[in-house]
């Protein structure tokens, strides 16, 4: 029995076939001179709606962009050709408004907003034979109708992938939080003894060098292995938010400070003077400090990193930008699941806990689009802001 | 109470060796030790002993290090108490505070200890 892909199983529901791609085509004809009016509109409704407005961050230069990949793809809907490749891309666009933010209703109203204009300019077609609009206008319905469930399924492998994320981070936490409290009983009885052979030494008069050498080498260990465990069970363990509205240029500078960044890693800040952001100080903190370390890593230790710190009406926004490789097109939908690293020695556990601290303020952690280096966004909305739940 | 600078001293925590290990510290400074390694037993030996300070661990098999501290209060038996864990969640700790405990966090600092227990 063949499974039918997801494209081939929504074209039979809503009855799409090629004489729907045929319509289309003609209806092209008659709806492309509208094309201009109907992207500056898309975009209008954009620009009036903050909830949609804030998921465009690259202002006029980006929507200039945006408006011609919005015409390849009404052009698309109606040249088709409608198979798996159209179905492919579509997807990748679907998946874009999702690494984005853009929520979901936007997304539906926008496409609502290309219905009714394409369809006002096919009612309104002059000299068409008789019942051709009518062909046009069902196509035109039944290819709007795919598109919607194309882009939901993106939106629902999403919420999947974060469900699979919510998972493995509890999970992770437990075994991390067992482990470490194991260890840290024995940890504590070598650390006592190495502490009781030093007092020993000392009351017998006894200084040899490879003895202190050894029992140093102990204590230095031991330190390390607890700061390990006590990073593990501080990252693991899902804290209650202690919100409060501090200025972000001392935030900032405290969070250098806690990324410890090499000494080739120069950091410029901007914007923070004066703005104030509403947070738990200490776990924003860990999120920004974890960006940096993350910048400096991905340049090798040697290179430019920027801050920018602005207050957006009710929410701050904090950006940090590399000028690393960035982060290669097909991973950046899963940086930020558990476990996921693309470094040697990385435990995949930084981001997803960024994300989830964000996520716990009610605001978002994102990689931005950029052409060089990597762009992280953390939009924090005041405590008053947000929506309950 | 004990003679200056020398303190009786309850140490209760399950993990044996570290225990122990805190009693030798202790003892090494001039101060009298007793371990138990349950709360049930670190009671049991308190109402027998009379200790200036308590040290205890949070998590013991039977009841917290908490709870025993409020016991020997409500008795009367001793002056100081200490909680240690490796749980440094505001939970634990305020628990520890609550039940008039001083708090100190896993691993502990033996030589902080000392000074803790010589104030």
């Amino acid at each position: 029995v063949k499974t039918l892909s997801f494209l081939e199983n929504v074209k039979i529901y809503v009855g799409f076939d090629d004489a729907s791609s045929a319509a289309l085509r003609e209806a092209h004809a008659v709806v492309a001179p509208h094309f201009g009016p109907i992207i500056d509109d898309f975009y209008e409704a954009i620009e009036a709606h903050p909830g949609a407005r804030a998921a465009i961050t690259g202002g006029a230069a980006q929507i200039q962009r945006l408006k011609g990949t919005l015409m390849r793809w009404i052009d698309e809907v109606f040249l088709g050709p409608h198979d798996e490749a159209y179905f492919e891309r579509r997807a990748r666009i679907g998946r874009v408004h999702v690494q984005i933010d853009l929520p979901q209703v936007y997304m539906l109203t926008a496409m609502d907003r290309i219905r009714v204009q394409s369809l006002t300019a096919l009612r309104n077609a002059q000299g068409l034979p008789a019942g051709s609009a009518e062909r046009m206008i069902t196509a035109l319905h039944k290819i709007l109708d795919i598109e919607l469930a194309i882009m939901l399924e993106t939106y629902r492998e999403d919420l999947l992938a974060k469900n699979r994320t919510a998972e493995r981070l509890a999970t992770i936490g437990q075994f991390a939080a067992g482990i470490g409290h194991e260890l840290r009983n024995p940890l504590g009885v070598v650390e006592s003894s190495a502490f009781l052979l030093a007092r020993r030494l000392e009351q017998l008069k006894i200084s040899d060098p490879s003895l202190t050498k050894h029992l140093e080498k102990i204590t230095v260990e031991l330190h390390r292995s607890n700061k390990t465990i006590t990073d593990l069970l501080e990252l693991a363990r899902n804290r209650p938010l202690k919100r409060r509205p501090f200025a972000a240029d001392a935030f900032v500078a405290q969070a250098l400070a806690a990324a410890q960044l090499p000494a080739g890693v120069e950091v410029t800040v901007a914007g923070a003077e004066g703005v104030v952001i509403d947070a738990d100080f200490d776990q924003l903190q860990r999120v920004l400090a974890n960006l940096l370390v993350n910048a400096g890593q991905a340049m090798n230790g040697q290179g430019r990193a920027w801050i920018d710190v602005r207050r957006e009406g009710a929410r701050a926004v904090i950006r940090v930008r590399d000028e690393g490789p960035g982060v290669p097109a097909d991973l950046r939908g899963r940086i930020f699941e558990a476990l996921f690293t693309t470094k040697a020695k990385g435990t995949g556990l930084g981001l997803a806990l960024c994300r989830r601290i964000v996520g716990a303020h009610g605001g978002a952690l994102t990689l931005e689009p950029s052409d060089a280096g990597a762009i992280f966004q953390v939009v924090i909305p005041d405590a008053t802001d947000r929506a309950p739940g | 109470m004990a003679a200056d600078e020398t303190k009786r001293v309850l140490i209760v925590d399950d993990n044996v060796g570290l225990a122990e290990n805190i009693a030798e510290v202790l003892e090494m400074e001039g101060h009298e030790t007793k371990v138990a390694n349950t709360a049930a037993e670190g009671l049991s030996k308190a109402t027998s002993w009379n200790q200036d300070i308590v040290i205890t661990d949070y998590r013991l098999p039977d009841f917290s290090g908490a709870e025993l501290v409020r016991r020997l209060k409500q008795l009367g038996l001793m002056v100081q108490a200490v909680v240690i864990s490796a749980y440094t969640d505001d939970t634990t700790v305020e628990d520890a505070r609550a039940a008039g405990a001083a708090f100190v966090p896993k691993p502990v600092d033996l030589t902080a200890l000392g000074q803790l227990v010589r104030a």
